[in-house]
């Protein structure tokens, strides 16, 4: 099964708005979701510049964007997904 | 051949328990003959007072000295001007004072410090000095040596205060002190054991070493400064993307064929150079900082950070003279190591506004990115003694 991909905006913007906080997101996770995710960084996901996405910090969670990322955002987000997976 | 760079660094241990240093150590580029003077004065006694006394007479010194007067008539000067002990019959502060000139010709005066030793490689070379009796007003004759000499690249000129040489004074194993042969020696062997061994790190050792002499009870302030005359160590910085896009081809040009090491600072910069050398850039996420964003890695860059948030830090711990090697590793950390390893450092700054963090009809001049890189060439050339500048692109 591939990994997903959790992506953290480490970005100047990103990370006056809380993104180190992001990046400690493996510490909330249990020991058979960490075999299931990646979690990387990213030095500018270019997202700030574009307004339409909403506030910073971002994340990126496979394809999605997520605006204002919270790590309980994330770990939601991340759920749903291992939550589908398993459904299939 | 290129004139050698003058690296100067200077560390210090306070008498424990006092306020302030009663060593003192000032030292001043020429910025248009080329080269530097500096001055090491050692208080009468310690403390808050012995800092007064050493910083009146160093800094009357440096004043002197960086005029055009003969240096002898200099030190006369202040030894006629500066108060004396009348009980002791000594002056109330020591002083050398080292005038050197980027052809590698040195001239000092000493006064009443420990002799300055002169390296070249870890042999140490003799320096003949004249010496000078001079009659002050009802306390009879004061000493001064007065020497000048030819220095090459690679040699290196120590002074320290009696801190030094007198440390471990009446301990066992050293019941005279460290003594000024054994000090001696102690600097060859490091020079011997590290040929290229910074200023910085020797002056710190030779301090550490006394402390430790000490039982890591300062005994008396302890202070040293080391000039190397040297190859040296060149720093490119690129921080913001150019102008326009076509410059973006020279930065990853100036990365590939800089002769020295290079850092980046600033995501967008970094995704510029890693396109045009056709490498990836990777966020280092094995250490986190609350308040500095993580470096990353790509491959023929050095360093790699964030951009103002890390150059902010940074400018912050040059200015209060933080020591890298006592705080967390972050990148700002890093920055500020690798700004203090290097003698020639070089900023390319791109001055395309990030719209991100700065209003575009703000006037040009009020750019984040460009005031700070200022800020920091200001700071490592005024108070590190390094050649720092920038270019905007």
């Amino acid at each position: 099964m591939t990994k997903i991909e959790i992506t953290i905006c480490t970005g100047t913007a990103c990370y006056v708005m809380g993104a180190g906080r992001l990046l400690l997101l493996q510490d909330q996770l249990s020991d058979r979701q960490l075999q299931q995710v990646e979690i990387k960084g990213c030095n500018c996901l270019g997202l700030c510049k574009q307004g339409r996405y909403g506030k910073a910090p971002y994340a990126r969670i496979g394809d999605e964007v997520i605006a204002e990322a919270t790590p309980d955002a994330l770990l939601a987000a991340l759920k749903e997904r291992l939550a589908e997976w398993e459904g299939d | 051949m290129a004139d050698p760079f003058i690296e100067v660094d200077f560390a210090q241990q306070s008498k424990a328990g006092q306020g302030a240093p009663g060593d003192v150590f000032v030292s001043k580029r020429l910025t248009q003959e080329g080269g530097l003077v500096c001055v090491l004065a050692d208080g009468l006694g310690s403390g808050i007072k012995a800092n007064v006394l050493a910083t009146l007479t160093a800094t009357m010194a440096m004043k002197y000295a960086r005029s055009d007067m003969n240096i002898r008539k200099v030190a006369q000067i202040i030894m006629a001007t500066l108060p004396v002990c009348s009980q002791r019959k000594i002056g109330y502060s020591t002083f050398t004072i080292i005038d050197i000139r980027s052809n590698g010709q040195i001239r000092v005066v000493e006064h009443d410090n420990p002799p300055f030793v002169l390296l070249h490689g870890d042999r140490v070379q003799r320096v003949s000095k004249q010496d000078f009796a001079i009659e002050t007003a009802g306390l009879g004759l004061r000493r001064l040596f007065y020497s000048r000499f030819q220095a090459e690249q690679g040699a290196r000129l120590i002074v320290y205060s009696d801190g030094i040489s007198q440390s471990g004074m009446g301990s066992r194993s050293m019941p005279l002190g460290w003594t000024d042969p054994s000090t001696v020696g102690f600097l060859t062997n490091r020079v011997r054991s590290a040929p290229d061994i910074s200023a910085r790190q020797l002056c710190r050792a030779a301090v550490a070493q006394a402390l430790n002499n000490d039982g890591h009870t300062a005994k008396d302030d302890i202070s040293c400064a080391v000039i190397n005359l040297r190859t040296p160590r060149k720093l490119l910085v690129l921080t913001g993307p150019p102008i326009d896009k076509t410059r973006d081809k020279r930065l990853g040009r100036m990365v590939a064929e800089y002769p020295g090491r290079t850092a980046i600072c600033g995501g967008t910069t970094a995704n510029i150079v890693a396109r045009e050398l056709g490498r990836s850039v990777e966020v280092d996420l094995r250490y986190i900082d609350p308040d500095v964003p993580p470096a990353s890695r790509l491959p023929g860059v050095d360093l790699v950070t964030e951009g103002t948030l890390t150059m902010s830090r940074a400018a912050e711990l040059l200015k209060n003279r933080t020591d890298p090697e006592q705080l967390r590793n972050n990148a700002a950390v890093q920055l500020v190591d690798a700004f203090l390893q290097s003698d020639i450092i070089e900023f390319v700054v791109g001055t395309k506004i990030n719209e991100a963090h700065q209003d575009p009809n703000l006037p040009v001049e009020l750019d984040i990115r460009r005031n700070l890189i200022r800020q920091i060439v200001g700071i490592l050339n005024e108070k590190y003694m390094k050649q720092a500048s920038c270019e905007f692109i």
